[in-house]
Parts: C-alpha cells; structure tokens; sequence
C-alpha cells in the first residue's frame, strides 16, 4: 500500500508542476492554452533522450527538457501576440495537433508510437534516487520551488502586469505596459516549467510514448487548473489532487463488476465534477474575482 | 449550500476511503490474487469486455475442474488505454491487491506496466497486442498470442494460392504497422507477389476516402489493413463505399464483433492463431459450448487468447501446488519457463526465450455476420 501511495503521490506532484505552469499562462496571463501536453511531452522525450544516451541525472534532465520546452514555446507565443480569446484557442488546438503529429513521426528522436523505452533509473549527482520515496522528496522540491517561484512573480511587478493584460489588454497597454514582451515571457516561463514536469514523469514513468502528450492530456491539464481554481497557488494542486485520486479511490469500490468497473467510475467522476462545477464555478480553492 | 470546507472535506473523505479500503477489500482468506489491466470505458472500452469474459469463463472452469486447492480472486484495474493509467493501475494491482499474476493489453500501457511489474516480480501476460516490440520487453512479460510477423507468414502461401500477388497495405504508422509493412516487403517476393503501395494513417484518423481513391489508384489484388479498434470498421466500410472491391485482408484484430457483424466485411479474410470450433479436443469443445451457451454466439480470438491467460495460471499454480511451493510471480516464471508447451484451447501452446509463444495459426473468412476457417 506504501509503494501505492507513493507512486500516486509522486505523479501528483509532477501534475502539480505542470497544473502550476498551465495556471501561469491560464490564471495570471489570461492565455488559454490547450496545448499544454506539447510542452509537457518536449521535456518528456528531451529527459528521457539525455537520460537513454548521455547521463540519467534527474537535475541534468529537468534542466535541458524546460530549456528545450522554452525555447520551442516561441511557437505558442508567437500566435499569442496576435489573437486573444478563443482564437488562441484555436491557434493552440492547431499547434496541439501539429506536434502529435510530429510526436508520432519523428521517430528517432521519439520512438514514434512505440515511445521510448528503458529510460534508465533517475540519479542526481551519482548518487541513486530510483526508490520511490527518494524519488517524491526530489519532486517534492522542485514543486516547491516552482511554487515559491510562481509566488514571487505573481507578488511582482511583472505579475501584477500579467494580472493587467488578463483583466483588460487594452488598458494594460495604453498605461505603457510592453504588451508582447510580458506575454511571451509568461508562454516562456510556463512552458518551461512544463518542460521540467515532463522530465519528472519520464523518469517516473521509465517509458514515455505520444499517448501520453495528446489533446486529452491537455484537457485534463486545464480541468485541474479550473476545478482547482484559477490564480491561486493551491488552486491547481486540490484539482491534481481531485482529478487523480478520486478514480484512484474510486477503483477501491468492491460492488463494481470488473466488466462495468469502468463505466461506474466515469458516471461517479463525472457527476462529481458536474456538482462541483455547480457550486464552486470559481474551483475549489477560487475565489470570486472581485476579492482575487 | 455547501461552501469551500464542505466540499475540501469531501475530498479528503475521498482520500481518507481510498487508504481505509484495502481493509474492506481484503482478498478472500488465502485466494490466489490475479489482475486484469484492460480499458474498461471510453472507445476501447470494448476490448476491456472481450478480454474479460474469456478470464471469467476459464476462472469458473478452474473452480469446476477444483483444479486449485485455493480459490482465484479477479481484480480488475481500468487502463484508459493510456500509459499513465497502465503504470498506476499496475502499482495497484501489484502493491496493494498483491496480484502475483496480470492480464493486459494494448502496446502502450504493456511498456508503462512492465517495469513496475518487473521490479514487483508479476507475471503479466499479454494476449491482445501482436506488435513484434512486444517481443523481449521483460523476463516477465510474457504473449500468450502470436505476434504479428507470425500472422503474415501464414498469409503469404495463401495469396499465391489464390493469385493475389499485388497488394496495397494501409496501415497504423506504430510498431505493429511498422512490423506488418516490414513482413510484406520482405515476404511478398519470396510468394511471388508485390507491395504496390503502402499507406500509413495516424492512430485516431476515421477519414479514409482520399486514402482508398489512392489505394484504388495502385490496381491491387488485394488490400491489407494493419489497425484497430473503432477504426477497423471505418477502414473496410469507407474502402466499399469508395469502390474498392478488391479481397480486403488483414490480422486477427479483425475478429472483434465489429468488424465481424459489419455487412461490408463480409468476405473479408484475417489470420488468427488456430481457432477451429469444431476441433474435436475437449479443451476447445468445453469453451467453445460454454461459450456459446452463455453468449449466443462463437467467442473471437480474444476471447480465445485470455481464457488461455487464465488458464495458464491455473496450470501454472496447480504445478507449483503439486512442487509445494508458493504462488508468486517468480515461481510462476520459473515454472512457465519448466515446462514451456501447455495444452490450450486451439493447440498447444509452447513458449519462446523472448516471451513470445508460437501456436497452430489459420486463415479465416467473414461470412453472414460470423467467420469459418478456410486455411
């Protein structure tokens, strides 16, 4: 039960990282992206490359996978200083499909739709940590110093800023803030940060393949930020923590046949979410816009 | 009106049931724990049904033939068919129901599964994916179903028999695709025959019109498509509605009922590992009446593929049983590797160092809703 808990808690933490990113562009900048998974996926396959060829070092891997992420995000930023609104949906759903695409095709760097397997066990400076509680420690942390991070960003001027362009772009331009500049950087941080979530779950995963970067994982992403509620710090963790231990704690119902275990625990999950939609619309840890 | 701690409690409560209920849930008093990994919901959700009848009846077999001294508990785990539900679901299924042997499928949630189980010592089995990287991927991930280059073998004769020697091949751009296409490059030659044209489609596609106006473009005998699931039946019914009347072919995923009960497959011709109903081997006719008796209809090869799994642990158990030694993925193994050919419904099964399994093999047609060996 232990290794159960740890493993649950250990993908919770890397969904936190990527739910905290994903509430940076979504929350605070106000840009809706459904493109999330791609980013999550380029550091997924850049961690599990360096680990496969170069070094396994969790540190060495979160590294490279949020700078790659980061750089490759000019790819959401540039759409996102030309549209707002639902045609940066759009824009993002074409770029999601795009890179599932290539994800699937470019098979020497991603194993196509077999993935990539035998991604070594994580170490950091040498030293083993493939054991799953030193494995969640490590997480751990970087969740915690993204957090702070976030926290002291949002605190700042250029939080403040972000907080402007998402509550009125236009105003936020006309008091002299450099519009572009701070959004690309908000696409930036955020992609960067998922980057590093998915070289955490490479290695937490030891196979990483195009299934798990698709338009449902971005989905799923952006239902934690918003059953979570969005601009706050504990908003995305209570939706990771929603929306991956409820079916987890769903799958201990002994009444359920094994051939309908499936069906109920979709119809369970659903009308929870729907009855949270219904009295929490802000997300669980929300709060109302005039007091955010 | 339930405010912010209301519901923040019931959240907890949630997380509070899933840590008290491995106390309610605990296995009956010395059961031998297995567990199932297969999509129970969403559009694969019909596997998940097919793999699990075929457990269910050869787990009451086991009971009827009393061929355990200890009763077998099923827990089932839904995979999603994703990776990420295949590894949590496999961490359960390990750590907290203990199951020393797993039944799974899909390519993807087999490769997220097998290192936890590996590092857990279960005994997985896989008999629904037939992609040739399913070959070697742990000492204890083990095919109880031929894969695929094993499939396309038996074809190659048959198609010189019949003269079909221009085929067009469509097919999933994955490791099975991929393996298909490898085997009829290689293959059609040596037969006599040609590929004439390869078409690869991505996983989720369900627009095939501007493929089969190029398939038709290549003026082949035949047409082979290398997919699965819900896309099948979309294949064979825009191929037809687009005036391709040419032999459609392709592998023992097209016996899922899908595609079986599809007005536009008929004559359509699949490989499968030997699933003659009428062998006259007890093994087979008790599955097979049983079967019928229960669903009203012939089982597929799934369907044939994880009572095979199923029973396999019981013969599996029932030789270390008789050893007196412990049930657990090693042993099972240890024992799977002992003995190596096993008696199974359609011939005997016999088990390779790479953890695949070889098998009688047969060519089948689609016929008025249901499908006859014909090779």
């Amino acid at each position: 039960m232990i290794a159960y808990l740890l493993n649950l808690a250990t993908l919770a933490t890397v969904f936190g990282i990527l739910a905290a990113s994903l509430n940076l562009l979504i929350g605070y900048a106000g840009i809706f992206s459904i493109a999330h998974a791609v980013f999550f996926g380029i550091g997924a396959y850049t961690g599990a490359q360096l680990a496969i060829l170069f070094i396994p070092d969790v540190l060495l891997a979160c590294l490279a996978g949020g700078v790659l992420a980061g750089a490759l995000s000019l790819c959401l930023a540039l759409p996102a200083l030309r549209v707002r609104g639902e045609y940066f949906v759009a824009a993002s759903l074409g770029l999601q499909m795009m890179a599932v695409t290539l994800f699937s095709e470019a098979h020497s760097l991603t194993g196509g739709h077999g993935g990539l397997v035998g991604i070594p066990m994580p170490t950091l400076f040498g030293i083993d940590i493939s054991e799953p509680a030193t494995f969640l420690v490590f997480c751990l942390l970087v969740l915690g110093g993204v957090l702070l991070a976030i926290r002291m960003l949002m605190r700042g001027s250029f939080g403040r800023a972000l907080m402007a362009i998402r509550d009125s772009e236009s105003a936020a331009e006309a008091f002299g803030k450099d519009v572009p500049r701070l959004k690309t950087l908000a696409v930036g941080l955020g992609c960067t940060l998922a980057g590093v979530a998915g070289a955490l779950f490479a290695f937490y995963m030891a196979f990483v393949n195009v299934e798990s970067f698709t338009l449902e994982q971005s989905i799923l992403v952006m239902a934690m930020v918003i059953i979570g509620g969005t601009a706050t710090l504990a908003g995305p963790l209570v939706g990771v923590l929603l929306l991956l231990l409820l079916p987890a704690a769903l799958s201990f119902l002994p009444f359920i046949p094994p051939t309908q275990i499936g069906a109920v625990q979709q119809l369970i999950y659903g009308g929870a979410m729907t009855l949270l939609m219904i009295f929490r619309p802000a997300g669980l840890a929300g709060q109302s816009t005039g007091r955010r | 009106m339930l405010d912010r701690r209301s519901l923040l409690a019931t959240t907890l409560a949630a997380g509070a049931a899933s840590l008290a209920a491995p106390r309610i849930l605990r296995a009956q008093e010395g059961a031998y724990v297995v567990g199932t990994l297969f999509p129970m919901a969403g559009p694969n959700a019909e596997y998940g049904t097919i793999f699990t009848n075929g457990i269910q009846l050869a787990a009451e077999h086991l009971r009827a033939e009393g061929m355990l001294k200890r009763p077998v508990e099923i827990r089932a785990q839904d995979s999603l068919a994703t990776p990420q539900g295949g590894a949590v679901g496999m961490t359960k299924l390990a750590n907290v129901d203990k199951a020393s042997y797993v039944m799974l499928g899909f390519t993807g949630v087999s490769k997220a599964a097998a290192p936890i189980g590996t590092r857990s010592k279960v005994m997985m089995i896989n008999g629904g994916g037939v992609g040739p990287d399913l070959a070697n991927l742990s000492p204890y991930f083990w095919n109880v179903i031929p894969l695929v280059n094993q499939e396309v073998q038996v074809l190659l004769p048959w198609l010189k028999q019949q003269n079909l020697s221009r085929i067009a091949l469509i097919y999933v751009d994955d490791p099975l695709g991929n393996g298909i296409l490898q085997q009829l490059k290689d293959g059609l030659p040596g037969a006599g025959g040609s590929l004439v044209g390869s078409f690869s489609i991505p996983p989720a596609t369900q627009q095939f019109a501007a493929i089969a106006a190029r398939v038709r473009d290549t003026r082949p005998d035949a047409v082979y498509f290398a997919s699965y699931g819900a896309q099948q039946a979309q294949i064979i019914k825009q191929l037809r509605d687009n005036g391709v009347s040419q032999q459609i072919l392709t592998y023992s995923a097209g016996s899922i009922p899908s595609v079986v009960g599809l007005p536009e497959s008929d004559g359509l011709v699949f490989t499968s590992q030997a699933s003659d109903w009428s062998a006259p081997d007890p093994l087979t006719q008790r599955f097979v009446t049983d079967w019928r008796a229960r669903y009203n209809s012939d089982p597929t090869s799934y369907n044939q593929n994880y009572y095979n799994a199923m029973r396999l642990f019981g013969l599996l158990a029932q030789g270390l049983e008789k050893a007196d030694k412990p049930v657990t993925g090693e042993n099972l193994r240890e024992e799977l590797l002992r003995v190596r050919r096993f008696p199974m419904v359609g011939g005997e099964g016999s088990f390779e160092d790479q953890g695949t399994m070889s098998m009688p093999m047969q060519i089948n047609r689609i016929q008025g809703g249901s499908f006859q060996k014909i090779a």
